[in-house]
Formats: C-alpha cells, structure tokens, sequence
C-alpha cells in the first residue's frame, strides 16, 4: 500500500511516453469493445423476437363466406390436438388490431372505402405441431385457406442463431485482439524502460515490484476501453431507439433501460475480464521470457 | 561477509579479468580496491554484486553462494548491497529524492522512515538543496552523490562503490570518504575502488586491496575491526 501513489505515477508516466500509440490502444480496445457490444445488441433483440413469436405461434384459419355456423366450426378446430385457444376474429376486430399495429400511420386505412380485412380464427398452436394442425384444419368443412407465419419464425431464428454464433465468434476475437494489442504496449513499455528495469533489478527490486505499473497500466487501458465503449454503445442505443421506435413499429424492442443496463454490465464484466487476463499473461512464461532477457541486457 | 577461494573469471571473449582471487572480509570492514584502469577492479565489483559469475572457484557473499543457478537469490542478497555504480544508474525524469526513494520501495521499511532515510542521505551528501530537482539537470559530481545517497539511505549490510569519489572535487570526495568510513562503526562493509590513492592515507584501520592484471594483493593497514 506504501507504493500505490507511486504505482499510479509510474503508470502515468510510461503513458505519456508513448502517448499517440496508447491512445491509439485506447482508442482501438474501446472500438473493439463497442463492435462486440453491436453484435450482442442486434443478437439479443432477435432472440427476444423469437422468444415472442414462438410464444404467439399462430396459424389464421380464413374459412368461405357461406359458412353461417362459425361457433360449430370454432368447436371443431378447439378439438384439434396441438390447439391451444382458438378466437373468431370479426372484420372490425381485424381493422382495429391493424390500426393498432400502424398507430400513427393507422390513417392510410381510410383510404378505404369499405373494410378490405376479412374474419378469420386466430388458433394458437405448440409451435411443434404446427405441420400436423395445419393439415387438419387446412381439411376441416368451411375453411377457404390457412395462413401460417413458419416460414418467417424459421428465418428469424435461423438469423438469432447465426448472430449467436457470431457473438461467440466476436467475443473470442476481442479477447484475442484486446490481449495481443495490451500484451504489445505492456512489452513496448518495458523495452523502452529496459534501462531503468535493469538498475532497479541491479538494485534488487522484485518482479512483481518493477512489473505492477506496466501490468496497472493494462489494466487500466483495457478497462478504460471498456468504459468508453459501453458510453458509446448507450448513446447508439438511445439514438436508435428513438428513431427505430418511430420508422419500425413492428419491430418488438426490448425495453430500453433492460438493454442498456444488461450491455453495461456486459461490457464492464468483459473488460475487466480482459484486464485481469493481460495482467495474469504478464506473469506468464512470456512475460518471464522478456524479464529473462532485460536481465542478460 | 566476503569470502573468495581461487576465484577466477573469464568473459566470453576469452579475456580473463581475474586470477585465482582469494579474499576474506569481516563485516564492518572497509575496504579500498586501487589499480590501474582494466586491472579488474570493476570486474570484482561485478563478481561481488551478482552480475558476474566465477568461472572457477568459489564465491560467497554474506553466505550467498554466487552462481548463475542461484539469480532469484542473488536478487534477494541484493536487497542487502548497496551499490554505486561507475555509470551512476540513476533514473532519468525523476527528482534526486524520487532516485534515493527508488532504492527502498521495494524493502521492508515504512514510508514514512523511508523518505526520513532518503532526505537525510541527501544531506549526508551535501545535496539537500537539491531534493526536488531533477537528475539530469545536476552537475556530474552531484548525480555521483545522489548514487551515493541511494546507497547509503537503504542501510545495507555491505557497500560496493565504482569510484564514488571519481567526479568529485577534493573537498566534495572528502566529505564522501567520510560517510563511507563512518559506516563501520554501524558494522556496515565497504569495498570501494578508487584512483585517488592520496585520500586513502587519511584513514586508519583499513584494508587496501591491490589489483595488478587480474590478480589481488590483499593488505591490512592498522588495527582492522
């Protein structure tokens, strides 16, 4: 504790000696940190999309217009295994359920001369079963045709995985990255100090005593990268929200502060994370090797 | 303290420095290494201080064997040296105190002893003025003194000093010889080369060793402690 101003100072110091270039690692380790905060971003917002439209998978049962006993014909898709509720959806209740998806935009139905939406039943349905009800009701008496979003949810998922698999793929990149640029400046720091390194090993200071400002500096670089990362990523989020939230009204967001405070801790965990494994490779045989070296300087 | 049995050290080059060296020095003793440039002098200091290995022979400094297997804990025995080399070592961009505090950091003594240690081996040197200035901008003779300061200021049980007096002027390498040779009487050794042969008469009760190419004559001047 006796050296911890000294250590901050020390670390200032070789800071300033290189300072374009640590700025640059700065710079580079917040960039990093902010693309991989991009990619879990876009990744967590389809795989709530899929959550919610595997939870509302439905098929629209558009059924012929001589049909005058819908309620027998509700009754018969209820008995369907894999039905899980079914709904008779009226034309108005169609027109509303639209003109509350446009919200502001809702205006371009009045163009309309008559109501262009037709009653169907909503039948939500165990997502795998989908193919078994979709037969059976596409079969029943009275039904014109069926309409199932599969196609959509598939794809959707198929993408959620995609950028899940990314994410990982980021995630080992930005550590990797992150060590290899931190990793440098730590050894350039050390190179350009070797004089001051060897008289204090010639004055019988310990490893760990002449490391610590290098490895705090780090630390300090990959953290501060993270910081800088997570502001830059909560002023992106705000923007599109804002924005996205107007042009995209069908696109379901996750609440907004949820997002924030979730890539946040996120970001802060992993930088921190990457700060304790430069400082932890600084002990390793590489670091060792370099010190070995400074030694027979 | 020290303790030398046909020490013999050869560089890579093939050049052999030193020549079945054998020496014996009690603690509290202090010790003057003359010769003439590249007899060996600094060649022995670097033996002594670890940075150098025997290439035959036996080498123990305060029970430390000096061998190249053994660096972690020739590190540790430098913890108890003090060392003022011939090329100064201090650190560039920082105060004369910073320098002085830098040889101590890493001990075991608490921080407010330490800056006490380190302000009164600056005054000890004569450079108390000159605390909070940085290295480069001193003279020659007042980095020499600061080397000095750095040291004596962490008490260690053996000095080893290049030429401590080689940049001083008569008055400035009196008052160094001093604090040197008061150091005995706290049971500090002291091994210093040194050219000025003239200021080594001023002191009784000390060892004077003589290198000629590679070789050691040992002699002990007074009654040593």
């Amino acid at each position: 504790m006796k050296n911890a101003f000294y250590f901050i100072r020390e670390s200032v110091r070789i800071f300033r000696n290189s300072k374009v270039l640590n700025l640059f690692s700065f710079f580079g380790t917040a960039l990093i940190l902010f693309l991989l905060a991009i990619v879990v971003c876009i990744w967590s917002i389809s795989s709530q999309l899929t959550v919610m439209l595997r939870e509302e998978a439905e098929i629209s049962a558009y059924f012929k217009k001589d049909v005058e006993n819908t309620a027998e014909l509700l009754n018969m898709i209820e008995q369907i295994d894999g039905v899980r509720n079914v709904m008779l959806v009226d034309e108005a209740e169609a027109r509303s359920r639209m003109e509350k998806t446009l919200g502001e935009e809702s205006g371009i139905l009045n163009l309309f001369d008559e109501n262009p939406f037709e009653a169907y039943f909503e039948v939500k349905i165990h997502l795998d079963r989908m193919d078994s009800v979709f037969a059976q009701i596409s079969n029943l008496n009275g039904i014109d045709y069926v309409r199932e979003n599969r196609e959509v949810l598939e794809q959707i998922e198929g993408i959620s995985k995609v950028l899940e698999v990314l994410g990982y793929i980021v995630i080992a990149a930005v550590s990797i990255t992150t060590l290899v640029i931190i990793s440098h400046m730590i050894r350039q720091g050390i190179y350009q100090n070797h004089e001051q390194i060897k008289t204090l090993i010639l004055l019988g200071a310990p490893d760990n005593f002449i490391n610590f400002p290098y490895v705090l500096l780090g630390f300090l670089l990959t953290f501060g990268g993270g910081i800088a990362a997570t502001v830059f990523i909560n002023i992106l989020i705000h923007q599109g929200y804002s924005r996205l939230g107007r042009t995209l009204p069908f696109i379901p967001l996750p609440p907004k502060n949820q997002l924030v405070y979730g890539l946040s801790i996120f970001l802060l965990s992993v930088s921190a994370a990457l700060g304790i494994l430069v400082v932890c490779s600084a002990f390793t045989p590489p670091g060792r090797r370099i010190r070995v070296l400074l030694n027979h300087l | 303290m020290i303790k030398a049995e046909k020490v013999f050290l050869r560089y890579s080059d093939g050049t052999v420095a030193l020549r079945d060296v054998n020496l014996s020095v009690k603690p509290g003793e202090f010790v003057y290494i003359v010769g003439p440039s590249g007899s060996g002098k600094t060649s022995l200091l670097k033996l002594l201080m670890g940075i150098e290995f025997p290439s035959a022979g036996s080498l123990y400094v305060m029970d430390q064997p000096i061998v190249r297997k053994e660096t972690r804990n020739i590190r540790m025995l430098r913890r108890n040296i003090g060392p003022v080399f011939q090329e100064f070592r201090l650190i560039q961009g920082r105060t004369a105190l910073d320098n002085v505090l830098m040889g101590m950091r890493f001990l075991d003594i608490p921080k407010r002893q330490m800056i006490n240690s380190a302000k009164d081996a600056l005054i000890k040197v004569g450079l108390e003025h000159k605390a909070s200035v940085m290295v480069e901008k001193l003279s020659y003779g007042e980095a020499q003194r600061v080397a000095i300061a750095r040291a004596v200021a962490r008490k260690p049980a053996l000095i080893l000093a290049d030429e401590p007096t080689g940049n001083l002027d008569y008055d400035n390498a009196i008052n160094i010889m001093n604090l040197l040779y008061t150091l005995r009487d706290k049971n500090t050794t002291v091994l210093a080369t040194t050219h000025a042969t003239h200021l080594i008469d001023n002191y009784q009760k000390t060892t004077l060793i003589r290198v000629e190419e590679g070789r050691i004559y040992v002699e002990h001047r007074g009654e040593q402690a």
